[in-house]
């Protein structure tokens, strides 16, 4: 699902390679992690058996710069191949928005072909989508085996929806860096062609960013033959396989600081059991094992939090929905007691009010108090 | 299996996401509140799709695309994980570290408040004031994803994004 984030000024798309087992949907990622420029790729991540059979999805975000002065984005998965992960292969098609049909050339993988094909429909149907109006693309890999099939007999078994098709030996990065500019060309141009459709829309309340003028579609332009910036060799192709640099499995944090760059050293604690439990206000101000000082809502760091980055998060002329100013620890004390289950808070926060209430009632009382000592005594 | 009609407008709301920057203030208006109460370090809110909407608190040492495709990975695993068990969905994950955990919490129908937080807090502080905090989100977010909202980017967009991408290819 495309993700337009005018506060951020981003566009983020997302782009699964699919096919059957290993027809070289990984291999796809890599060459491209290796030769795309290094301002513009991710990390790529893994999530792999020991066997380099992708368990899960491999990832990596490729940053096509700002455009227009928002920054765009492809976020770039793969499926695991194989039938058996058929359940975890549909979750990574969760809001897909252009797919890479990576088929095998082979003439004996024509039936795994097919079978991966059949199997996406599916999974995108219970998405609610279809590859008739999705953009995608065909690659067709490994066209360096003896026994490839012609392109023809591919399409024709492969290509019912006449999408764009690429000759490639992943490999050696043949054909990769086509097939995915074709796909993000395609998935581009449905963007804009959604905007064109959806200028008669009204947003009520919406701070227009600058520019917001319906987008008509622009029809896409025949790909100019432009000298490549880092041009995949041609055949003859050398076979050897691509030796990625990059880890497998989920990137580990470098050692100290955890996900936080300089994060102190917080001691590290089994959790009490007490915390396991939703907690009420006596369990928060319970004194915690190993020597830790009770948790109450009053604690205070024992450093100081960095200041929020509310700066990098661009400020808007637009009123604040929360104009009051932050609830000070102790009428939020008041409200850690409360029952979690309670109905939803209205807009304006009651706990933020206690303490004129309060203030009022101690006057009144004052002033009864005061009426009896010098009328009654 | 058959593919449900939908009307124009419904298919479009599905088909992206769009954020203004009025919206993504009251979201980190909620999360900033919430990182107080909680003492948590960091809160990401990230769509299910594994696209990061916002950050707040401390920054994130390692790529925060990442983290965000990770979490919706993790989420999308587990959730079919409680499909196969006859539940609907596990709304709450929960991942403990030896210095920082991360909790995952479920807002609505498809968004994650993602909280990161370490020894100066504990999980029931967290656990509390996230559960509050998600039907705060949810208010915004349901508001947000109910209105037809203009998506236009720059009419130029299309073409200047071509250029990136000969540039890039």
């Amino acid at each position: 699902m495309v993700q337009i984030n005018f506060a951020q000024k981003s566009v983020n798309l997302k782009i699964v390679y699919y096919g059957p087992g290993m027809s070289g949907k990984t291999t796809n990622l890599e060459i491209i992690h290796q030769r795309a420029p290094e301002g513009n790729r991710g990390d790529l991540t893994s999530i792999s058996t020991d066997g380099d059979r992708t368990l899960f999805f491999d990832y990596m975000p490729l940053d096509l710069g700002t455009v227009a002065g928002m920054r765009t984005a492809f976020q770039l998965y793969t499926v695991p191949g194989q039938v058996y992960y058929n359940s975890t292969r549909k979750l990574v098609l969760q809001g897909v928005d252009g797919i890479i049909f990576v088929a095998d050339s082979s003439a004996s993988m024509v039936n795994q072909n097919l079978e991966s094909l059949r199997n996406l429909e599916e999974n995108l149907n219970e998405y609610g989508k279809s590859l008739s109006t999705l953009p995608h693309v065909i690659q067709l890999n490994k066209r360096d085996l003896p026994d490839a099939m012609t392109v023809d007999e591919l399409a024709r078994l492969l290509n019912p929806h006449n999408a764009p098709m690429f000759e490639a030996v992943a490999n050696t990065g043949q054909g990769v860096f086509p097939t995915l500019k074709a796909l993000a060309a395609s998935v581009l141009k449905n963007i804009m062609n959604e905007a064109g459709q959806k200028s008669g829309y009204s947003a009520p309340q919406a701070p227009a960013p600058a520019a917001r003028q319906a987008a008509p579609a622009r029809p896409q332009a025949p790909a100019a033959p432009r000298a490549p910036a880092f041009a995949p060799p041609q055949s003859p192709l050398p076979m050897q396989a691509p030796q990625p640099n990059y880890s497998m499995g989920v990137p580990q944090a470098p050692a100290g600081g955890g996900f936080f760059p300089g994060a102190p050293q917080a001691p590290a604690h089994p959790m009490p059991a007490h915390a396991q439990q939703p907690p009420g206000g006596l369990q928060l101000a319970r004194p915690s094992p190993a020597g830790h000082p009770p948790l109450a809502m009053s604690q205070t760091r024992s450093q100081p939090r960095p200041a929020l980055n509310v700066a990098a998060q661009r400020p808007a002329p637009a009123p604040q929905a929360r104009p009051q100013p932050r609830p000070a620890p102790a009428p939020a004390h008041g409200q850690a007691r409360r029952p979690a289950a309670k109905a939803p808070a209205p807009a304006e926060k009651p706990r933020r009010k206690l303490t004129p209430i309060f203030i009022v009632a101690g006057a009144g009382v004052g002033a009864v108090l005061a009426w009896v000592l010098t009328n009654v005594l | 299996m058959s593919q449900k009609p939908v009307s124009r407008d419904e298919n479009l709301r599905k088909s992206r996401l769009v954020f203004y920057e009025n919206d993504v203030q009251r979201l980190n208006a909620e999360i900033d509140t919430f990182l107080e109460l909680s003492k948590a370090r960091c809160a990401l809110l990230v769509d299910r799709d594994g696209h990061l909407v916002t950050r707040r608190g401390e920054p994130v040492r390692t790529s925060e695309e990442t983290v965000s495709a990770l979490i919706a990975g993790s989420f999308a695993a587990t959730r079919e994980m409680a499909r196969l068990l006859g539940e609907n969905e596990f709304a709450i994950l929960f991942h403990q570290g030896t210095r920082d955990s991360i909790q995952l919490q479920l807002i609505g129908e498809r968004t994650l408040l993602a909280t990161l937080f370490d020894g100066r807090t504990n999980l029931g502080m967290v656990r509390f004031y996230a559960q509050e905090t998600a039907g705060r989100i949810n208010e915004v977010l349901e508001e947000i994803h109910s209105q037809n909202r203009s998506a236009d980017l720059n009419a130029d967009f299309g073409s200047r994004a071509e250029d990136a991408l000969d540039k890039l290819f």
